[in-house]
């Protein structure tokens, strides 16, 4: 087993990025591949751990940093999934940035010197690695304050970084939505770090697992709630909702992918902070998130309806979409649970394929308005047939892994709702019926960008399907999607270990 | 072995879909017989179950793999038994029939490769539906058949004006991609629901396993009963599925419109195979009602069995009448379908009415499915054939067609009779034993719904039939003879396979009977392997007599006016319209489709359109500026209150005052939110500090 593997897979990247700051004169456009590759590598690495984990061993490192502060990383049954397809989205959208970027950098800062060009270039790939660093941060984080720390540095770095430098829209509208971004997950964070900080005062420990010995404690209500605002604000909850619309919209498409990740990662800290140590303790939350999430995902598809800027219909259908895994985790049956992080999964590939997709359209036609767009599949079938796969795994259809997990997740909800309250079972069969509002909504988008006679503003040469590295990297994700959709029992397996061992 | 045969059955197709684009790359025509090739062999695997249909004793084989053991265990694999052996091979032959006219019909199409894939991903999907082990692979296949049926609806996606449906004006015309998204989200709002049926039965069954759950139910069925209004709830949710799919009244408005697409499309998808997924699914589930009813005495199971037979009975009139009136010759055997579909229904339906009546009501469902299959698949290709040649969509744009297509019409009037009910054919078989079980179940307002439905159906056939093939010629033929347009038989293959559809339907005809007593024996075996009373049904000297002589009176009754007004034409149409007004409003009630579907555009979508734009403008809108104008503007407000205080404090008059909106959105709510949140947190950091430096 190669050494510090989860260390490695958590900072390789960091050092991958400070390489491009010191050399980037030298690397010019080799930054974007460097990232991929770097990328690619802690995935396989991801991939060692996750055989490993499969064959029942669990992997821990210590590194600490001070009494009761440290960086120790955990890799189980839990983590390494959630770990494993988040790495694939950074992979993905890395290698899909390499010729994004350039067009983003033209789009707003014109025509410049070759020397201020790759200055911005490697500038994003710089800041890119960054993601990837959080994203394992959170999952393999064994201490409280250190997934704080990971999910302050998402916030902070690349996020409001690459808002500020590469987002839509002009100069002033770019850093206001940029320091919405921040100060929303500041917001959120800060609510959380409340919670970690009530808790700290009550168990003398930032260990998460630690946590279930605050069961039954009076202040357990209050530790909860504070975390569970700081979860909602960053899961876009109604009506926590209202930044992810600017904050998804204008943001550079191939980080609005992992924006999605970004938001729904918060599903799993949910379960790994709050629901498995505290499981009977967040009963009383359940019925009550149950129907905030409802509500969020019969809004989030209706505000999805009523938009017309194709960025941000994408970034409406993150809103319910997210909802549904947090549905399934507040059902808090075992299959719910296990169902909700599947959706999580699934969900951000298929977002990071539609939302790139409406990077693609946006790249090639210049237009973000889907009443100027129609009849584009004629042009550009490819990229028509990627957003159908978008619209397919959105709306939970075979083989696409999201089907998979919407069953498991509503099997559990229908349990909970079938034995338990009556309200329970109103809220799983709402539930169930928003997944037709889903279909309804991005099919019918599906129809007015790329259906019907091809509009005459479009009908020039230059519309057509994009390089193939940004529809490859898509189109392989698609395929691991359909690879978990046809046979999902190796990640619930993984779950299950975890999971099935505390409810 | 069988088994075996059974997996490759279904997977056959899918490689055809897989191999297609990369037989495209080699050779066109590689790519098409290939494709053709491969639901050949689909057909040839489903062809050999049929001998297991003469030994039901050897049935059912089940194979299965485990696919998924956490949190929920599930084996998938393949179930065989009579049911899914008749509809294996009703969707494999009749598949592979279509494919080969498919040859003609599609021959020069630009998008031939699309084309290929989706009919055999299709073909596929219904395989898996009919054929699987469980509830969920089962739900695989149905969600899979309604999105290519999207794919193939839409198939013509330009939406260029001669592949509309609908007109002619002032009625609203539809595009291709309007029809299919319309049928995508009609049929899935049914779907969802039954995933919730099929999931609320989970929950107290713990099983998906079709013969799991015939074989539990003794256990799970009245454990469901002790909640009560569970049962009458997952009978709605599980119906819900097949009244979608199957375009049964409520949700039967999108099938009209679904045929925009291609001919072949709409002889197998919408006529033959997957409208008919939602009576297979019905039928699966009969046993399951059946027992929680008549066995366990849970009289909220009855429910199922009323449910579906309304509903079977008033689509069968609803839509009969509208083929009355249609103009369209797609559209007319579209209503005719969903007509069609709705006497499967209402003899499933009465199957579980009263206990003698399980079989009769089973049996004949499931031999008018497999009648309807053959006689309305050829007359949907015969008018693939006869639109093709014309021209036009309209049948008031053909007339006279058969002098110019004489097979086409031959095979178009047997399949004709045998919709109609007109004995020997297999049409009058099935419609036949559908009356009687009405009657043995003792429901005589479903019977006398049933049998004026045989009328309005024999109207309706006998009027297409006379509009396309008999009268004068019309305008337009006229107008393509003058073009010199080749007005004759289609392509070969598209002939050939009407007309061994046609010979089918005469066989089927001839050997009836039997082919109702050999589906009745397996049936029966498999619900007396279920422990079901299965009570043959005694023999009523008076309605067996009865029903066939009544069944014929009202073809007749049907025919005659049908005859004057459109074959012999000693009557006019439209001057019986200018009439009798009775008439005109009827014909104009009709036309507008009973005005279900305006009330749904205007109920649902026009009811949505207003509730997602009041979204953004009511609530979004609001919500945004409390949470980025207004909250972020208090420290600025308080700034400027104090200021004014001062003001008027010191006598002064006017205040400089501060811009009146927030130049940066969000800056504020870190002022107002983080200053709040972080004087907390440093409280519980110092409390943090002093623990840490206390504790030993």
């Amino acid at each position: 087993m190669i050494p510090y593997i989860l260390f490695q897979i958590t900072a390789v990247p960091i050092i991958a990025s400070v390489f491009i700051f010191l050399t980037r004169p030298r690397l010019g456009e080799k930054a974007g591949w460097i990232v991929g590759i770097t990328l690619l590598y802690t995935t396989a690495l991801l991939c060692m751990v996750g055989i490993r984990v499969y064959q029942g061993t669990i992997i821990y490192e210590e590194y600490p940093l001070a009494p009761a502060v440290n960086f120790n990383l955990l890799a189980d049954g839990l983590s390494i999934p959630v770990a494993l397809i988040m790495n694939l989205c950074c992979v993905v959208l890395a290698f899909y940035s390499i010729h994004y970027v350039g067009h983003r950098i033209e789009v707003i800062y014109g025509e410049v010197d070759k020397e201020t060009w790759l200055m911005y270039y490697t500038r994003f790939f710089f800041l890119f690695p960054f993601f990837s660093t959080g994203f394992m941060g959170i999952a393999f984080s064994t201490n409280l304050i250190a997934m704080y720390f990971f999910m302050e540095l998402l916030t902070i770095i690349p996020l409001y970084f690459i808002m500020a430098q590469f987002g839509y829209s002009d100069f002033i509208e770019r850093y206001k939505v940029a320091l919405m971004c921040l100060f929303w997950g500041i917001a959120g964070a800060t609510l959380f770090l409340i919670g970690i900080l009530l808790a700290y005062t009550q168990i003398d420990s930032f260990e998460i697992s630690e946590l279930r010995t605050l069961s039954g404690n009076p202040v357990i209500t209050w530790i909860i709630l504070c975390m569970l605002l700081g979860l909602f604000s960053k899961l876009a909850i109604f009506p926590l909702h209202v930044w992810m619309p600017w904050v998804h919209a204008e943001h550079p498409t191939c980080i609005a992918g992992l924006l999605a990740v970004y938001a729904n990662i918060a599903a799993y800290v949910m379960v790994r902070v709050l629901i498995l140590p505290l499981y009977n303790d967040f009963k009383v939350f359940g019925i009550p998130i149950m129907v905030l999430a409802l509500v969020t995902m019969v809004y989030g598809s209706l505000l999805a309806m009523a938009q017309n800027d194709v960025k941000r219909f994408a970034a409406c259908s993150t809103i319910s979409q997210i909802s549904y895994s947090v549905l399934g985790l507040s059902a808090l049956t075992i299959w719910s649970i296990e169902g909700g992080l599947f959706f999580f999964l699934s969900h951000i590939m298929g977002k990071a394929i539609l939302f790139s997709t409406a990077g693609i359209l946006v790249y090639v036609t210049g237009i973000r308005d889907m009443r100027e767009m129609g009849g584009l599949a004629s042009r550009m079938p490819i990229t028509a047939t990627l957003w159908i796969m978008g619209a397919m795994m959105l709306s939970g259809l075979p083989p696409f892994s999201t089907f998979a997990a919407e069953w498991i997740m509503f099997t559990g909800i229908f349990m909970f709702g079938a034995h338990g309250p009556s309200i329970a079972l109103i809220v799983a069969i709402l539930g169930v019926s928003a997944v037709g509002l889903t279909i309804a909504y991005t099919f019918w988008s599906a129809k007015r960008i790329f259906f019907g006679p091809l509009k005459p503003n479009l009908s020039n040469d230059e519309i057509r399907d994009p390089p193939l590295t940004m529809c490859v990297p898509l189109l392989l994700l698609a395929v691991v999607s359909i690879i978990l959709g046809l046979y999902p029992k190796p990640i619930m397996d993984l779950f299950h270990f975890v999971i099935g061992g505390v409810i | 072995m069988i088994a075996e045969v059974a997996w490759l059955c279904f997977l056959f197709p899918f490689a055809g879909a897989l191999l297609s684009p990369v037989l495209a790359r080699i050779h066109p025509k590689l790519r098409d017989y290939g494709a053709v090739f491969f639901s050949f062999l689909a057909a040839l695997s489903s062809v050999m179950f049929i001998p297991y249909l003469f030994h039901p004793s050897k049935l059912p084989i089940e194979s299965a793999f485990v696919w998924l053991t956490t949190p929920i265990e599930l084996r998938v694999g393949v179930l065989i038994d009579p049911l899914s052996i008749v509809m294996a091979n009703v969707v494999a032959v009749i598949s592979f029939i279509i494919m080969v006219y498919s040859l003609g019909y599609m021959k020069g199409d630009p998008s031939l490769t699309r084309w290929w894939m989706w009919m055999n991903l299709f073909i596929g999907s219904m395989l898996l539906l009919v054929l699987s082990n469980n509830l969920l692979f089962l739900f695989v296949g149905w969600k899979m058949v309604g999105l290519c049926s999207y794919g193939l609806i839409g198939f013509y996606y330009r939406d260029e004006k001669k592949y509309w449906i609908g007109g002619p004006s002032p009625t609203k015309y539809c595009t291709p991609s309007h029809a299919g998204l319309k049928a995508l989200v009609v049929t899935s709002a049914g779907d969802v629901l039954m995933l919730g049926g099929i999931l609320i039965m989970y929950s107290y069954s713990g099983t998906l396993n079709i013969l799991e759950l015939y074989e539990t139910s003794s256990i799970w069925i009245p454990e469901m009963a002790k909640s009560s209004g569970m049962i009458l709830l997952a009978s709605i949710l599980l119906l819900a599925g097949p009244i979608g799919k199957s375009a049964q009244f409520p949700l039967h408005e999108w099938l009209p419109e679904a045929m925009a697409g291609p001919g072949p499309v709409s002889a197998l998808i919408h006529a033959a195979t997957m409208v008919k997924s939602g009576v297979y699914l019905v039928a699966r589930f009969i046993p399951i009602f059946f027992y929680g009813y008549w066995v366990a005495g849970c009289s909220e199971a009855s429910y199922f069995f009323i449910l579906t037979a309304w509903v079977g009975a008033i689509t069968a009139f609803l839509a009969a009448t509208q083929g009355m009136v249609s103009l369209e010759l797609k559209k007319a055997l579209a209503f005719s379908t969903v007509s069609q579909i709705g006497y499967m229904m209402l003899a499933l339906g009465v199957s579980g009415l009263t206990a003698p009546s399980l079989m009769g009501g089973f049996t004949s469902g499931m031999f008018h499915l497999v009648n309807h299959a053959l006689f309305k698949a050829c007359l949907f290709l015969c008018a693939g054939s006869v639109i093709h040649t014309a021209h036009s969509i309209y049948m008031n744009d053909m007339g006279s067609i058969r002098k110019y297509m004489p097979f086409t019409w031959i095979f178009m009037f047997i399949a004709a009779l045998s919709l109609m009910g007109v004995p020997p054919l297999p049409g009058f078989w099935s419609k036949d034993a559908i009356l009687v079980s009405c009657l043995e179940a003792h429901n005589y307002p479903l019977f006398l719904l049933a049998l004026i439905t045989v009328v309005v159906t024999s109207f309706y056939t006998l009027r297409f039939i006379g509009m396309v093939f008999h009268g004068s010629e019309s305008k337009n033929v006229e107008k393509l003879k003058q073009k010199g347009t080749h007005l004759g038989e289609a392509h070969r293959t598209m002939v050939g396979a009407c007309g061994v559809l046609a010979i089918t339907i005469i066989v089927l005809g001839i050997f009836g009977l039997p082919l109702e007593h050999l589906l009745g024996e397996g049936f029966g075996y498999t619900m007396e392997k279920l422990h079901l009373p299965v009570e043959h049904a005694t023999e009523h000297s008076m309605p067996h007599l009865l029903v066939p002589l009544l069944s014929v009176i009202s073809v007749v009754i049907g025919i005659v006016p049908a005859y004057l007004l459109y074959i012999s034409r000693k009557i006019d149409p439209e001057g019986m319209l200018e009439k009798y007004l009775t008439l005109k409003v009827l014909h104009k009630f009709f036309w507008n489709r009973w005005y279900i579907d305006r009330f749904y555009y205007m109920f649902f979508v026009g009811g949505m359109t207003k509730l997602f734009t009041s979204v953004p403008k009511y609530i979004e809108n609001p919500l945004d500026k409390l949470f980025h104008k207004i909250i972020p503007s208090i420290p600025g407000r308080l700034y400027d209150g104090g200021r004014l205080i001062l003001a008027s404090k010191y006598g002064r008059e006017e205040v400089e005052g501060a811009p009146e909106e927030e130049p940066v959105v969000g800056i504020s709510i870190g002022l107002a939110l983080l200053l709040v949140l972080f004087c907390i947190a440093l409280y519980l950091i110092a409390m943090f500090i002093r623990g840490w430096l206390i504790s030993p």
